[in-house]
């Protein structure tokens, strides 16, 4: 097949959500993980490079080829067994990596799964799932992302407040690497020594030993910029977060949580952004009100800077899709949403009332405040927040009508909590020295906010541009992470290097070889291929 | 200005079934919540409250446990909660309901404007509130969609209609039926919910209004409801099969017998 013809059928398999546009040669759907092995013996014998591929949700380009040969793992999209701890009351299911997050969750929540390839053990196992209501505590935004997506850029989402990010829920995987054999790799199965030294063995026998890298990576709630790397760590956790480079993930173990009985949602409109971020870190127990202690353990903590209420306020005048959410009053500033999961609402209450006295201490006022306590208005809330994002996309689909070359720009950094303050005060600078329109939102209680620039014409998307990377410098020297939760990709591939020094990526480049030796899976991703550097 | 709002406690709308053998709607383990229509009529009144300055009562009857729903409704800013029960009053038709409401409304005293929603998603009559009015021999208006302006003896608001917006003056004190095109209900805040986990709801019994018991609950109920079912909607597919000739044909014989019937 002719490029021109390829590109013509396949087009839409060399883009992702990063409207990234890349290229490559051939495609492939594989249905088995034998399917994909074949696939992989065959490429790595033609040295023809992979970019394996979920549902091209992601925003950082991590699917997007840069030439060789796409695997899609779009149709390996089944639940394929089940599984009970019955000692720690644990439930948790083996998907496939084409498996949709939205699907997922209607399985989980239906409790239904075609069992019919299951074996004996998973189908006794789904008795137990009866006991509870259960669910999947990862949850980013974009419900259409794939299992497989998730695991590779160790997604994460509102409720990681609470629940941690996707790599706290997975419980084995198995990786097909490069020369076809297949990790198969159970938590706790192989730790890291007193030395930083691992060994991993491969289901053909083969042992791959190796050195952990020295970096440090930062001290946040949220990251997932390069490889995981921590002393006497579990060596599963290697390949979470590890953007598709070390091999092709074909199935995954995750852990699923108990649902609890009422989950509550407060919307908290602060006068200012300093007393917003107060109660944030009230709300985090850094500091006591009145002497009040907070004890509420919001499952999410989230952010809504002035201009993004600004901007909702605006969208409800003149657009209809908008009047159904409450009426965002001229004093309302800034705003602070929680969630609050608990199996009694009497708990709930008490800590609310609580809440109040505390935002009353702060100089805000308790009545400038949304409580949803059922799930109709729970639902109110959660359409109020992800207006937000609706609102920006909708204004760049606007702007790209002038000039198509115009994308979102989003950052997805974090930092230390102490560093919070800063690193808004940062962003705001940055905005108005640049006289820029941005709106800010999103996990406040992560220290990790997205912040959104919307660009009027060209020459403030590159303004932009600068100013994230100026920006990935700053918040690297705060000791924050440039990615929190998409992944390094290929976007952020210069962020890193303000991150990591050279000699820390060769680190990160010598695991790679480790699984991966002559570098044929995703390269380009997370850091620049060894040889290009040189 | 004081003003009344008639709320009704019914089962939540999304989770209704039908039970297959009796067709009564059942209301085991379904959740009660406040009549979807009331949310509009309590979110005006409090509008009005805080635009003009009011007093806004809740007005309930049921069963005790509809305490808690007017709770609820304080927590939505009303003032105040009386919840008329007794089981006198029980079993009523819309007749004895309007009934009843407008003695605990005689007994509440001086009022400017009452609102009530369109009808309750349970029975669907929207007879309460018509006929509510005509006890109190009062002018009302239904099917409100918007209040333009309110003084101290009329008000102008906007009635929705099939075919658009009729404009209406109505003298006070008066009652009207608010349509959910009016307004879009709040929440509730923080401070809210504490008035209401703090407010006591006052209770009205049969011995507290001065009415004709005979008008009352079961009693002073004309309506008999002889039967309820669950409309049944059939629709049967048919294949025509054949050459492009022979279905032509069938579909035209189908047709003008279709057509003899109908005749």
């Amino acid at each position: 097949m002719d490029n021109n013809t390829f590109i013509k059928m396949y087009g839409e398999y060399l883009r992702d959500e990063s409207r990234q546009v890349g290229n490559a040669e051939s495609i492939a759907f594989p249905k088995t993980e034998a399917e994909i092995i074949s696939t992989v013996k065959e490429m790595s014998r033609k040295d023809i490079q992979i970019t394996t591929q979920g549902a091209r949700t992601g925003l950082a380009a991590s699917a997007v080829p840069y030439k060789g040969h796409i695997i899609n793992l779009s149709k390996m999209n089944k639940v394929t067994g089940a599984r009970y701890d019955e000692e720690k009351d644990s439930f948790f299911l083996t998907v496939q990596p084409g498996v949709l997050l939205s699907e997922l969750r209607k399985y989980i929540s239906n409790k239904s799964f075609n069992a019919n390839n299951w074996d004996e053990q998973s189908v006794n196992a789904l008795k137990y799932m009866e006991k509870n209501q259960w669910f999947y505590s990862t949850d980013p935004t974009e419900t259409s992302a794939s299992m497989g997506g998730i695991a590779s850029c160790n997604a994460s989402g509102a409720k990681s407040y609470r629940y941690g990010s996707a790599r706290e829920h997975i419980t084995g995987l198995r990786v097909v690497l490069a020369d076809g054999d297949v990790l198969n790799i159970k938590r706790g199965q192989y730790i890291a020594d007193g030395d930083s030294k691992f060994h991993i063995a491969t289901e053909s026998g083969r042992e791959i030993k190796g050195q952990l890298p020295k970096y440090k990576m930062p001290d946040v709630r949220k990251n997932t910029s390069g490889y995981y790397n921590m002393p006497g760590m579990d060596m599963i956790d290697l390949f979470i977060g590890s953007d598709g480079t070390l091999g092709i993930i074909s199935e995954i173990e995750i852990e699923l949580s108990k649902t609890q009985k009422v989950n509550w949602g407060v919307t908290i409109f602060m006068p200012d952004e300093d007393k917003a971020v107060d109660l944030v870190r009230a709300l985090r127990q850094e500091i006591t009100v009145d002497n009040i202690n907070l004890e509420l353990n919001p499952s999410a903590i989230e952010f809504f800077s002035h201009n993004a209420l600004c901007m909702l306020r605006d969208q409800q005048k003149t657009n209809a899709a908008f009047s159904n959410i409450q009426e965002i009053k001229d004093i309302y500033h800034t705003a602070v949403y929680i969630e609050i999961e608990s199996d009694s609402n009497d708990e709930v209450w008490t800590e609310i009332e609580k809440l109040g006295d505390v935002i009353n201490g702060l100089g805000g006022n308790e009545d400038e405040t949304w409580v949803a306590y059922n799930p109709a208005n729970l639902e109110k809330l959660h359409y109020f927040r992800h207006a937000c994002p609706e609102c920006v996309n909708m204004q760049i689909d606007n702007i790209k009508k002038t000039d198509n070359r115009i994308t979102k720009l989003g950052t997805d950094m974090s930092v230390p909590d102490n560093k919070l303050k800063d690193a808004m005060k940062m962003y705001n600078e940055g905005i108005e020295e640049n006289n820029l329109t941005a709106v800010i939102f999103g996990h406040i209680g992560n220290n990790h906010l997205h912040v959104n620039i919307i660009p009027q014409n060209m020459s403030e998307y590159k303004k932009g541009k600068e100013l994230f990377l100026i920006w990935a410098g700053k918040i690297a020297a705060m000791g924050g992470a440039v990615s929190a939760e998409h992944g390094v990709g290929k976007l952020k591939v210069p962020f890193l290097k303000k991150m990591y020094n050279e000699e820390e990526l060769n680190e990160m480049r010598k695991l790679k070889k480790l699984f991966d030796p002559a570098q044929i899976f995703n390269r380009g991703t997370i850091f620049e291929f060894e040889e290009d550097v040189k | 200005m004081r003003i009344i709002v008639c709320i009704k406690q019914v089962p939540g709308t999304n989770e209704v079934k039908i039970d297959p053998d009796t067709n009564t709607i059942i209301r085991e383990n379904v959740p009660a919540i406040i009549n979807p229509f009331d949310t509009y009529a309590i979110e005006e009144a409090v509008r009005i409250k805080e635009r003009a300055g009011a007093e806004v009562y809740g007005l309930s009857m049921g069963i005790p446990a509809a305490a808690e729903m007017l709770k609820e409704a304080i927590s939505l800013r009303i003032d105040k909660g009386i919840l008329m029960t007794d089981r006198k009053f029980a079993g009523a038709d819309t007749l004895a309901t309007s009934y009843a409401l407008s003695k605990g409304i005689e007994k509440i005293g001086e009022f400017d404007l009452i609102i009530c929603g369109k009808q309750a998603t349970d029975g669907d009559t929207a007879q309460v509130g018509p006929s509510l009015a005509g006890a109190l021999g009062i002018a009302y208006a239904t099917d409100i969609s918007k209040i333009v302006e309110i003084k101290p003896d009329k008000m102008h608001c906007l009635k929705i209609t099939d075919d658009g917006y009729e404009e209406i003056e109505i003298k006070l004190p008066a009652l009207i039926t608010v349509v959910k095109e009016i307004n879009m209900p709040g929440l509730p805040s923080i401070k809210s919910m504490k008035a209401a986990t703090n407010s006591k709801i006052e209770i009205l019994t049969f011995e507290d209004i001065n009415a004709d018991e005979n008008r009352l609950g079961l009693k002073g109920s004309p309506t008999q409801v002889r039967k309820t079912f669950v409309p049944v909607h059939e629709a049967n597919n048919e294949m025509i099969e054949g050459t492009l000739d022979e279905k032509a044909g069938k579909l035209s014989e189908i047709l003008l017998k279709l057509r003899t019937e109908v005749k």
